[in-house]
């Protein structure tokens, strides 16, 4: 307690700082007054008395600054104080200063943009409670094929999984899908899930209002019961709590609204806004059951003290046994537990982006730390014969470290400053350009600047400024002040130390910004080729969007056909559109594919038999794409279920399987679910058309007629007289007039599905670009630096050169020479490193071809020019020395 | 007239002493009374009376109050606390043992 008030009493004093001092002072001129008199009337003149009093009084100086240390404020003292001259001398240099902050700035800035980006795309912990013992299992494909350790799991073998395994507290299956929500309102598609009764109980999610899913309720002949998310709640019932056992239509069947679960629970590989209870059918139980391999994503939490690789090894053997009891089905396939944040991330395709875009920061975060090192390097020799001074008068070598200790202190402080701002900046910038998909934008508005990032890389800058901040004042504690005294601009060995490190720094920085550079040019070569990339037809002027139909009713294809029939035909009476057709997949959206066989060529085995991209397609769809029709016609209204098949394939087809022969009339086997249908004959050839950014060379397509084979979800492409915007409410309006409880999803325009099919390459090019920008600027400011330095040293020994009749080219070669040294070191280095990116980037991106040898020659190219340039002012410097200054200021 | 300096450590004890007799000083009475008590013998280097009271204002062994001098000028007046009262105690009876210890060490032959 006692403490407690000292520490009042000593909070009190520094309060009260100029009171105390001006008490102090009276109180002991009143001492040495009352003895000056008192020595007077003892007999002394005047002079003694005072001379007398001051000698038994002592240094009344000394004594108050002792009675003010008595109060412990001694260091704040000495902080302020060195804050104060740290502020004069930053203040005093602000060339140094402002380079140093910014330097700082970025390098902590764009770290911690990008990062922030990494947490909140791959790193982010799944909104379910206790995350880490949530589990995905999966199934492992011994084909192989798209992630085949993350496949799904069929119905019967999730049976028997949960049945026999004894690691989870719960386990539950999901199947996501889209639903169409009708009944009260507009009709919508929204995302949803058939899930197990207890899956929110495994996942550990309470509804915020209603209640859970009781157990049994997924059990055949229950009352159908849904739970809606709180954003859904809100945009279609205005958050009525009423809302709570009203019907609405899932699917054109009626389900009763339980509950609301809250808007925070997102996983953004399984959107869903509704969920039912899944509930099997016999077909998907049965052992033909058992084949459907792609059917559920089982989700369990572990039991507690279980860890994940006992639960892998049990499922690992229950999967071994189902695989040995049933052959035909299950045999080769394993089983794989892993963490549901594990399996976000490794399911999200940003990865090899986001491992990219990181590499690309910490080098600039290392150039910026190299570059720090070397101003303050460079600034604290020019400084040595001040500490040398310093020390000389007294001052001690802890006392000269925290002096400069304290100058970084504030350099780094300004420089985070500076670095947050850049990130909420940057953040702010780069937040409305995710959009390429829901996650995306789902992702862009939670997105903040990480706390935990900033700190780090404030803690490596900070680091950096004080290793090379403070070493000068180390330096000196070795040599004495006598050292720093005499080493005034030349040759002792220490400065030749210095001078190497300082090398170093600059040649690193240099390789370094290189391989950023060539890195940032692949990707902006990559971005720009794509854009260049003529897609094959014409993306103006067109509106899509996707219809899926929805209700028993459109069960039977003869009514599918009828509505989407209708659709266009309403769609023909609309002024602004110009044409208007059907397909099962646009171009840029990944196809589905089928295999076929080619009548006269001889029949491979039906699982070695090619395949190719495949649409459905009405009449009119060529003609509305614009995609040029090579030779034959498109489809008719003609040609339907009832008519001869036929089917149009493409020119990269031809070139294909037709390279020398007319393929007009010729027939082809298409392999429709297992079945080999009848041949179908060739009545057009269409112009290829590309399917992603990019890409190199064009598949083979099949089209076959929509009308022959209709389908319940099928894209609308439009095209419009003028801004395809202005027709999307016709779009909706034609749809609605045939049917009011269909929903029309995916409006956009066709520009913007191929820029959407790019999954953020605009942002990647762009980012790249800055931050090779960045680099290449704090390299040259650093070669800039180092050389204006050397220069300032050899001052002298130019003059003297130059009197002897060295003429001007000779300097600026001398500087040069020494310069280039380093700098074809550094783009050495750098050039050899970065022949390596090519192939790393064509490994981790698909697609990525980029002909890089431009960019490979190019780059260093760019990093000597702006070397070169930035050596040039301080060359261009030594020149202009007077030789007769030179010699006199020694 | 010999004058002797203080032993180092006793200065503290010596103003709380000053100061127990009851009453208010200010500075230069507390080195006079210390002179006077002593016969003169004893002499502080009186500007390191200073320092001491600060640190003394710090523990709450003294308070300070401002007040007149007979001679009608400012003047800082100090006073014992209870706290100072007991310190002084401590203080005390931890120099007298020394003072034992030591006259031991020089009468032992």
């Amino acid at each position: 307690m006692e403490w407690l008030v000292q520490l009042g009493r000593r909070i009190l004093m520094l309060l009260r700082q100029g009171h105390f001092d001006r008490d102090l002072a009276e109180e002991m001129r009143l001492h040495r007054e009352l003895r000056e008199q008192e020595q007077v009337e003892r007999g002394f003149s005047p002079k003694e008395a005072r001379y007398a009093a001051q000698r038994r009084f002592g240094n009344d100086l000394v004594l108050r600054e002792e009675s003010r240390d008595m109060w412990g404020w001694k260091w704040l003292e000495t902080l302020l104080q060195d804050v104060r001259y740290g502020l004069r001398m930053l203040a005093k240099n602000p060339g140094f200063t402002a380079v140093a902050v910014i330097t700082l700035g970025l390098g902590i800035g764009v770290n911690t943009t990008v990062f922030s980006f990494v947490q909140g795309f791959l790193l982010r912990r799944p909104p379910v409670a206790d995350p880490d013992r949530v589990m995905m299992l999966c199934g492992t494909n011994p084909k192989g094929g798209w992630m085949p350790d993350m496949a799904p799991v069929s119905a019967p073998d999730f049976l028997d999984w949960r049945r026999q395994a004894n690691s989870y507290s719960g386990m539950a299956a999901a199947s996501f899908d889209s639903f169409t929500l009708s009944g009260s309102g507009e009709a919508e598609r929204v995302p949803g899930g058939q899930v197990s009764a207890n899956y929110f109980q495994v996942l550990g999610v309470a509804p915020i209002r209603g209640r859970d899913f009781a157990p049994g309720e997924d059990q055949p002949g229950h009352a159908k019961v849904a739970i809606i998310r709180e954003d859904l709640w809100q945009q279609r019932f205005g958050g009525d709590p009423a809302a709570i056992g009203r019907t609405v239509k899932v699917d054109g069947q009626n389900y009763t609204v339980i509950g609301i679960e809250p808007s925070r629970f997102r996983i953004w590989i399984f959107p869903a806004q509704l969920w039912i209870p899944l509930d099997f059918k016999p077909e998907q139980l049965g052992s033909e059951g058992r084949k459907n391999h792609w059917l559920l994503n089982v989700f369990a939490r572990l039991k507690p003290g279980v860890s994940r690789a006992q639960a892998q090894a049990e499922l690992a053997a229950i999967a071994s046994r189902l695989a040995t009891d049933h052959p035909d089905s299950n045999k080769g396939w394993g089983a794989n537990v892993l963490t549901l944040g594990k399996y976000m991330a490794d399911t999200s395709n940003t990865r090899p982006a986001m491992t990219v875009l990181m590499g690309a920061v910490i080098f600039v975060l290392l150039i910026a730390c190299a570059n720090l090192a070397n101003l303050l390097l460079a600034r604290n020799t020019a400084r040595q014969r001040e500490f040398g001074i310093r020390a000389a008068l007294g001052a001690g070598r802890l006392r000269l470290a925290r002096q400069l200790l304290s100058e970084c202190v504030l350099l780094s402080l300004a420089g985070a400053g500076m670095g947050l701002a850049i990130s909420v900046l940057g953040l702010r910038v780069l937040r409305p350009q995710l959009n390429w998909n829901e996650y995306a934008c789902f992702v862009a508005r939670e997105i903040y600047v990480d706390k935990s990032v900033l700190l780090l890389t404030l803690a490596i800058s900070v680091l950096a400024a004080m290793v090379f901040g403070t070493a000068p004042a180390l330096q000196l504690s070795r040599s004495g002040p006598a050292a720093g005294l005499k080493e005034n601009s030349r040759t002792t060995s220490a400065g030749r130390e210095r001078r190497r490190l300082q090398n170093l720094l600059v040649t690193g920085e240099l390789a370094l910004s290189l391989i950023l550079l060539v890195g940032a040019g692949l990707f902006v070569r990559s971005f720009i080729d794509d854009l260049r990339n003529a897609p094959g037809f014409n993306p103006r002027n067109t509106l899509t969007a996707s219809v899926s139909l929805s209700g028993a009713t459109y069960k039977d294809p003869a009514r599918q056909t009828a509505f989407f029939q209708n659709v266009l035909r309403q769609l023909a009476t609309e002024p602004e559109v110009r044409s208007a057709a059907l397909t099962t997949d646009l171009p840029f959206e990944f196809p589905g594919s089928a295999s076929f066989a080619i009548e006269g060529q001889p029949t491979a085995a039906p699982i070695e038999l090619p395949s190719a991209g495949h649409f459905l397609i009405s009449p009119n769809y060529f003609h509305t794409a614009q995609i040029p029709l090579l030779e034959g016609r498109e489809f008719t209204q003609s040609d339907n279920a009832s008519s001869a098949p036929v089917v149009i394939v493409n020119e990269a087809f031809v070139r294909k399987y037709f390279p020398k022969a007319n393929p007009l009339g010729r027939h082809i086997k298409i392999n429709h679910g297992g079945q080999t249908g009848p041949g179908s004959e060739i009545v057009g050839v269409a112009a290829s058309i590309n399917e992603f950014p990019g890409q190199a060379a064009p598949r083979p397509h099949i089209f076959e007629p929509l009308l022959a084979q209709p389908s319940d979800t099928v894209k609308i492409m439009v095209r419009t007289r003028g801004d395809p915007a202005m027709v999307s409410a016709a779009l909706r309006r034609a749809v609605f007039a045939v049917d009011k409880d269909q929903a029309v999803t995916n409006l956009r325009t066709m520009e913007r599905v191929i820029q959407d099919s790019g999954q953020g390459d605009d942002v990647m090019a762009e980012l790249m670009g800055t931050f090779a920008g960045i680099a290449l600027l704090m390299a040259a400011v650093g070669i800039y630096g180092l050389l204006a330095y050397l220069v300032g040293q050899r001052t002298q020994e130019f003059g003297v050169r130059m009197a002897l009749g060295a003429g001007r080219g000779e300097i600026v070669r001398l500087v040069l020479r020494n310069a280039m040294v380093w700098v074809a070191t550094g783009t050495g280095i750098g050039f050899l490193i970065s022949l390596a990116l090519p192939r790393l980037f064509a490994a981790s991106f698909t697609g990525f071809h980029v002909r890089s040898g431009l960019i490979l020659i190019g780059g260093p190219v760019v990093v000597m020019l702006v070397a070169l340039a930035s050596c040039y002012i301080p060359a261009r410097r030594a020149t202009k020395v007077d030789p007769m200054v030179a010699l006199r200021c020694e | 007239m010999h004058q002797d300096e203080i032993p180092p450590g006793t200065l503290y004890l010596l103003i709380l002493k000053a100061l127990a007799r009851g009453g208010e000083l200010h500075g230069y009475e507390i080195a006079s009374w210390i002179e006077q008590v002593s016969n003169d013998v004893l002499q502080v280097e009186e500007g390191s009376l200073y320092p001491a009271l600060q640190r003394m204002l710090v523990k709450g062994w003294v308070k300070a109050k401002w007040g007149a001098t007979a001679g009608n000028r400012r003047a800082r007046y100090y006073r014992l606390t209870p706290l100072g009262r007991k310190q002084l105690e401590v203080e005390v009876s931890q120099f007298e043992r020394v003072v034992q210890a030591i006259t031991r060490a020089i009468e032992t032959a």
